[in-house]
């Protein structure tokens, strides 16, 4: 075996991990890519599916009409609706849960309301404190939908053409 | 007429098919699928759909499958390119009206319209102009309409018509401003009036009791058998959350063929009643306790262990369970008590001991529409056995003459010629009969092949029940018919079998000593009662059975309802189950034993009726007493029968030709009562059915129209009506169907309960 | 003399280098492993079972679930088994995004399997850098499908949206002045394709650093080359797929071999190693991102210029648009029915795979004309390679099992399913 100069001196001027370290070097003056989360946060696409919400027409009327499309589309069994006719006549929910522990966010349930009631909101920051929570009752879901509606109808239009 | 086969070809196959048959019915034989709304293999063909064009060799056009004859050598394609554009046009066409209502829809998922424009229809319509809009129309308490999404199938239509018998619903106006209607709205009357609903291929009828209430993927389906009358028709129990939540017929066609009737429809409304008991209670001191099942199970079995047996009695309602009548009757001879039945309609039961091991129709019940001449004793057919009265009506509707004798003008729908005398007389046309060979019914009955004469709930109930069955015994002896009995309850065949009458064993073996009926044993002598499923209304004589039961020290009740009237009887009441809570077997007039698995659970604490009585006889200490299913109670009930034929009607008792009526018409001024029993007022269940509650007639007094001109009594005047002690005010209606000297106030209804026998006395005056 | 007996030892399932819950049982002869025994399961969830008692689309998600750092490939081989069932194929475009998607889902596994994998060998800035290439990656499945991980994004008969022509944008905050706010969202002011296109053309110079960073890195040899070495018969004979085998030097890749979605039309090359040791599988992975990057290229150019639909207009399979859903009949049936029932396949059965970036992932669907699979087997190329474990890692140190593991690349939610 001949004996290899550029090998020696390779190895012994520590070469490959200088240039390893001039890599880590040049990133220690590069601007920081950190975003301050909370205070600040990524940009969240139009199509994100974060925490649920119930919408209600203009007029202030629930869209949703207990046709248990979602619950049956479900994969995960997360949605529990009851329902009753309403004294106009009309089909309405008296209880729709969306179990958050169940639910795998798939977007399904959106992608089957006939009538744009049950929403993927752009909401991804909530968490549970007591037992039970994770059940997000009608109230609690139609509440996020009022709270939130420019933005939801914002968003949902912006995504309208491609559905 | 020998049927003539030929061979046809469908789909280039070769296929045999009957000559004169319609392609739609071999395709079908043939499991050949060809899509359709309007026709439905029950009924006529009206061909007005035109969703099923099927492509016919040397035919330009397609030709409808359901009214295209096959011949031999005919060659036809159900999947061309030339049917599949006919269909798809017309299901485009179909469309065009439909209301985009399928999310808000009951019918959404088990939806014809729905399944054919997926598999055979287009994927977007090409009409995008405004659509029709039907104005709404309320047809009853039964039936929920939405005609806007009707397709004008007509199969509504074309059911009144032949097979309900009563031209309800029809078709206004012409091309797209056909509408199905009522002509004037009103509700539908009649008995069969639900099946529409599954006949509609789309949501224009759907239920209206189980409207919303849950959908079509989400409900278990559970087999199960019709527990209100002797037809036993197989049920579709739907359950929702383990809640029953509608019931749909299952098809069979030895039995119910598709159909069932309102009463087996609906009934189950009445399984989730406020009357439900969900906990086993005791009364102390004139209040009730809620109790363990131990504490009440070990007071149940005190009572009874400490109860003198020939002071007590115990009844069984004929729509429990052949499990559970068999148990019952067991754990009451287990503790000695022989006072035991379940005939509490019945009054008259001078010749049970001749009277066969159960009384049963003597025929399949599907040979009822073979006979040539049938000849109907006391009987409301049609509203108490409404599928046997759809198969007498396919027998009239091929020719044969149906008689009838009846204490009044009962409506049919078809031609009978029907004899109404006053009950009091009854006996005595049947008497003429009897001894008249040359008589027209008996000449009919004798001269027609297949002939039958039966004994209907009215003649059972019947004061003179013995004379009449042995008159009608020997009429049909004399003519060659069958003699049956168009038996009264579910099981009223099983309770016969399982031994709850006070004279035999189970399996009708011999008892050494026997008890008494319930006519005798319902009195104020009895200290203590065990009912089962038994309530006032089911009494022949509320007046009396309060009487009684009030009387009485203890009453036991083992049901699953409790009203305000029980309550005040009753000591201890320990709930049970209704038909969908529990397993069980029925048999039907007929003698089939029909068993089934339980729907869902009871409410509650209740339990299953028969775990309720084995446990109790377990805590009463009945040797023996320890079957751990009900197949197994079964099993043995049928060892004990050793291959005794159910279904023989052999009569051995003596013929009433020259008795006397026992019919009271003694006192002055006084009608007789024509009692017979509502028909959604039968059992505990229908009772509670609301939306079959609001079909019946509001309570009123039926008079003669003579009667009532001899009273100065129009129709719509207050009438005191008076039985025994009690006087209650009720309208007066007017009914030349009622013979003179009669009145008619049915059995079961809210009003009677306070009155006396049903085939009894009533006092009748005008008030104020 | 004592007998001397082998040391038996837990690894795992709670070890930071067990990629999830493995359990090795190690039989330990001084330092040197004797045997090795994967115990597996713990993340077993019954996929399998649980798509037999829904319609095929509800179990999409869960293919997702299956092996989390490849979602959408996961659900390529699944919704290519109903395909193939159905006889249908997607439209060309939908293809194309089928192509792009996948590649970009296999740079996503890879550098997710370079940072932890070098963090395992104990190169901690790796995992940071490969993290920040992720960002941009998950940001284009956000915007496609509305999830960073768990897409649902394709369908059979396609893929459920077209790509967005908007990306979302950096707001400037407190922190950041518009004029940094503008900076950051300067790949942003495009389609979903400029962002991609952008990072494309950032990307192979990422890589040059990764490979500056351990290439040739004495440590990082010293730790890989002659680890784990797997001949390639004997990496055929024990089912390995994927890297793993062309690290041995099998040239075997589904892509070039049985080419789906728009593989035929791409130009890439298969690298292929020659020792079979765990160096070379590095050195084909790295590669394989460079391949990925220029299929995506292509892809990005073909997409532009072809626009058109993404999912098969067969209201047999797929949803109507939802405009027409709220205003014609027959689609709001199909909508209705797709949702409720689903549809039915026929009878029959079908194996669909794809070169997944761990290797070959199946779906073998056995239909019995129902709505709901009678059968669903999910052929994970990480079941395979973990049940070679004990072969590669015999013989050698303790601290190499860790450098094996990495090199397998094993991702739990797979091997249990």
């Amino acid at each position: 075996m001949s004996f290899n100069w550029k090998h020696y001196f390779k190895t012994f001027s520590l070469k490959e991990l200088m240039q390893g370290m001039g890599v880590t070097g040049k990133y220690f003056f590069e601007r920081k890519i950190t975003i301050q989360y909370p205070e600040e946060k990524t940009p969240i696409s139009n199509r994100f599916r974060g925490h649920h919400a119930l919408r209600r027409y203009p007029n202030g009327e629930e869209r949703c009409i207990a046709c248990k499309l979602c619950e049956a589309v479900c994969p995960a069994l997360a949605i529990t609706i009851d329902l009753e006719e309403r004294p106009d006549g009309t089909r309405r929910t008296t209880r729709y849960d969306i179990d958050m522990f169940k639910c795998i966010y798939c977007g399904f349930c959106e992608e089957a309301c006939p009538v744009d009631a049950i929403v993927e909101t752009n909401i991804f920051e909530y968490h549970f404190e007591n037992r039970g929570e994770n059940i997000q009752t009608k109230d609690k879901l139609l509440a996020i939908g009022d709270k939130h509606e420019a933005e939801i109808a914002k968003m949902k239009a912006a995504d309208a053409p491609y559905r | 007429m020998a049927e003539e086969f030929v061979t046809i070809e469908i789909n280039d196959q070769p296929v045999q098919a009957r000559k004169g048959a319609m392609l739609i019915e071999v395709a079908d034989n043939n499991g050949i699928s060809i899509p359709r709304f309007c026709y439905h293999k029950k009924l006529s063909i009206a061909a007005n759909c035109r969703m099923c064009l099927v492509e016919m060799e040397k035919s330009w056009k397609p030709v409808p499958a359901c009214a295209t004859p096959v011949n031999a050598g005919m060659k036809f394609w159900t999947r061309s390119d030339k049917a599949k554009n006919a269909q798809k046009g017309i299901m485009e066409f179909l469309l065009i009206n439909h209301p985009l209502d399928c999310p808000i829809c009951d019918q959404g998922g088990e939806c014809e319209l729905q399944d054919v424009s997926v598999g055979y229809g287009s994927n977007k319509s090409q009409y995008a102009e405004i659509k029709r809009v039907v104005q709404d129309k309320d047809i009853g308490p039964l039936i929920e309409t939405e005609m806007t999404r009707c397709i004008q199938c007509t199969r509504c239509v074309r059911f009144g018509d032949e097979i309900a018998g009563m031209r309800e619903m029809g078709g206004v106006g012409r091309g797209d401003r056909l509408e199905i209607g009522t002509y004037i709205e009103k509700s539908l009357q009649s008995e069969l009036s639900g099946n529409v609903i599954d006949l509609c291929p789309v949501g224009a009828l759907t239920a209206k009791p189980s409207r919303y209430k849950a959908r079509a993927w989400e409900m278990v389906a559970h087999d199960a058998i019709a527990p209100h009358d002797s037809v036993g028709s197989h049920l579709q129990v739907h359950t929702f959350r383990k809640e029953v939540v509608r019931a749909v017929p299952r098809e069979n066609d030895a039995i119910n063929e598709c159909w069932i009737s309102d009463r087996d429809r609906f009934s189950y409304q009445g399984i989730a009643s406020a009357d439900r008991i969900t906990k086993p209670m005791l009364k102390r001191d004139g209040h009730w306790y809620e109790v363990s099942w131990q504490q009440a199970l070990d007071a149940t079995a005190e009572i009874l262990r400490a109860a003198d047996p020939a002071r007590t009695g115990a009844l069984a309602s004929a729509t429990s369970t052949v499990e559970e009548l068999y148990l019952f009757q067991r754990l009451m001879r287990g503790l000695n008590i022989r006072n035991i039945d379940h005939r509490v309609r019945q009054t008259d039961f001078s010749d049970q001991s001749a009277a066969p091991l159960c009384p049963s129709l003597g025929m399949p019940i599907a040979q009822l529409e073979q006979q040539n001449a049938v000849f109907l004793i006391g009987s409301n057919v049609r509203q108490e056995q409404p599928l046997l009265n759809h198969r007498i009506r396919k027998a009239a509707l091929k020719g044969a003459a149906v008689m009838a004798l009846n204490p009044r003008a009962f409506d049919f729908n078809y031609d009978v010629a029907q004899q109404a005398v006053a009950p009091a007389d009854m006996l005595q046309a049947l008497q003429a009969m009897a001894n008249d060979p040359d008589n027209a019914v008996m000449a009919t009955l004798k001269n027609a092949e297949h002939a039958a004469v039966l004994l209907g709930n009215v003649a059972v109930q019947h004061p003179d029940f013995a004379a009449l069955r042995g008159l009608a015994y020997t009429i049909a002896e004399q003519t060659g018919a069958t003699f049956g009995y168009l038996a009264e309850s579910a099981n009223t065949v099983g309770a016969w079998v399982a031994g709850v009458v006070p004279h035999r064993l189970s399996a009708g073996r011999e008892l050494k000593q026997a008890g008494v009926p319930v006519g005798e044993f319902l009195s104020e002598n009895t200290r203590t009662f065990v009912l089962l499923n038994t309530e006032l209304a089911d009494f022949a004589n509320p007046q009396q059975a309060m009487k009684a039961l009030s009387a009485a020290e203890n009453v036991i009740v083992i049901a699953p309802f409790a009203d305000n009237t029980t309550r005040k009887y009753a000591t201890v009441l320990l709930p049970s189950s209704t038909f969908a809570e529990t397993s069980g077997t029925f048999i039907n007039a007929a003698g089939q034993w029909q068993s089934f698995k339980g729907a869902t659970v009871p409410p509650g604490e209740a339990r299953p009726t028969w775990k309720v009585l084995r446990v109790l006889g377990n805590t009463a200490g009945v040797p023996e007493f320890d079957w751990v299913a009900t197949e197994e109670i079964v099993a043995e009930l049928h060892l004990e029968l050793d291959g005794v034929a159910v279904c023989n009607n052999r009569y051995a008792g003596t013929v009433g030709r020259d008795a006397k009526s026992c019919v009271s018409t003694t006192a002055d001024g006084a009608f007789q009562r024509i009692g017979d029993v509502q028909m959604y007022r039968v059992d505990p269940l229908v009772r509670r059915a609301k939306a079959l509650q609001a079909m019946i007639p509001p309570a009123a007094v039926q008079l003669n129209p003579q009667d009532a001109a001899n009273m100065g009594v129009a129709a719509g005047d207050t009438l005191k009506v008076s039985q025994g002690a009690v006087t209650i005010t009720l309208p007066a209606q007017l009914d030349a169907g009622i013979p003179a000297g009669c009145a008619g106030l049915q059995s079961g209804i809210e009003v009677s309960n306070v009155l006396g026998a049903a085939f009894g006395a009533l006092q009748i005056a005008k008030a104020g | 003399m004592p007998e001397i007996r082998n040391f038996t030892l837990n690894f795992g399932p709670a070890h930071p280098a067990a990629h999830g819950v493995l359990r090795l049982v190690l039989e330990m002869d001084g330092e040197t492993i004797v045997r090795a025994d994967p115990h597996i399961g713990l993340l077993h969830r019954g996929t399998e079972k649980l798509a037999e008692s829904k319609p095929y689309n509800q179990s999409i998600g869960y293919m997702d679930r299956l092996d989390y750092v490849s979602m959408m490939c996961n659900e390529h081989g699944y919704v290519l088994a109903i395909e193939k069932l159905l006889g249908i194929t997607p439209p060309e475009r939908a293809l194309y995004i089928r192509t792009m998607f996948d590649e970009i889902t296999r740079i996503l596994n890879h550098l997710l399997w370079i940072g932890a994998h070098a963090l395992d060998v104990g190169a901690m800035t790796m995992f940071l850098y490969a993290f920040r290439e992720r960002e941009d990656l998950m940001d284009a499945y956000e915007a496609v499908s509305g999830a960073r991980l768990h897409a649902t994004y394709y369908r059979p008969g396609g893929v459920y949206r077209d790509l967005p022509d908007s990306m979302p944008q950096f707001l400037p905050n407190r922190f950041r002045t518009e004029a940094e706010a503008k900076r950051l969202n300067a790949n942003r002011g495009g389609s979903l394709l400029d962002f991609l296109e952008d990072f494309t053309n950032r990307f192979p110079g990422y890589v040059d650093e990764y490979e500056t960073l351990l290439t040739d890195n004495r440590i990082w040899k010293q730790r890989l080359v002659g680890i784990g070495v797997v001949s390639p018969e004997r990496a055929l004979q024990l089912g390995f797929s994927g890297a793993m085998l062309r690290g041995s030097g099998v040239e075997w890749d589904l892509r070039k071999k049985q080419p789906y979605a728009a593989y035929d039309k791409m130009d890439f090359d298969i690298p292929v190693g020659t020792h079979g040791d765990s160096y070379d599988r590095y050195l084909v992975r790295i590669e394989e991102m460079r391949q990925s990057n220029r299929i995506i290229k292509q892809c990005i150019d073909w997409l532009r210029v072809n626009p058109g639909e993404v999912m098969l207009e067969d209201s047999k399979i797929a949803p109507p648009k939802r405009a027409e859903m709220k205003q014609d009949m027959e689609a709001l049936i199909q909508h209705f029915k797709l949702m409720t029932e689903g549809y039915c396949l026929p009878e029959g059965e079908a194996y669909a795979a794809v070169e997944h970036p761990k290797g070959e992932f199946g779906c073998y669907i056995v239909s019995d004309g129902a709505n709901k699979p009678y059968r669903l087997k999910v052929r994970a190329p990480g079941f395979a390679h973990l049940s070679g474990l004990d072969e590669m890692v015999k013989g050698h140190m303790l601290a190499d099992v860790v450098a094996i593991i990495g090199t397998q690349d094993i991702v739990f939610g797979e091997v249990d399913r």
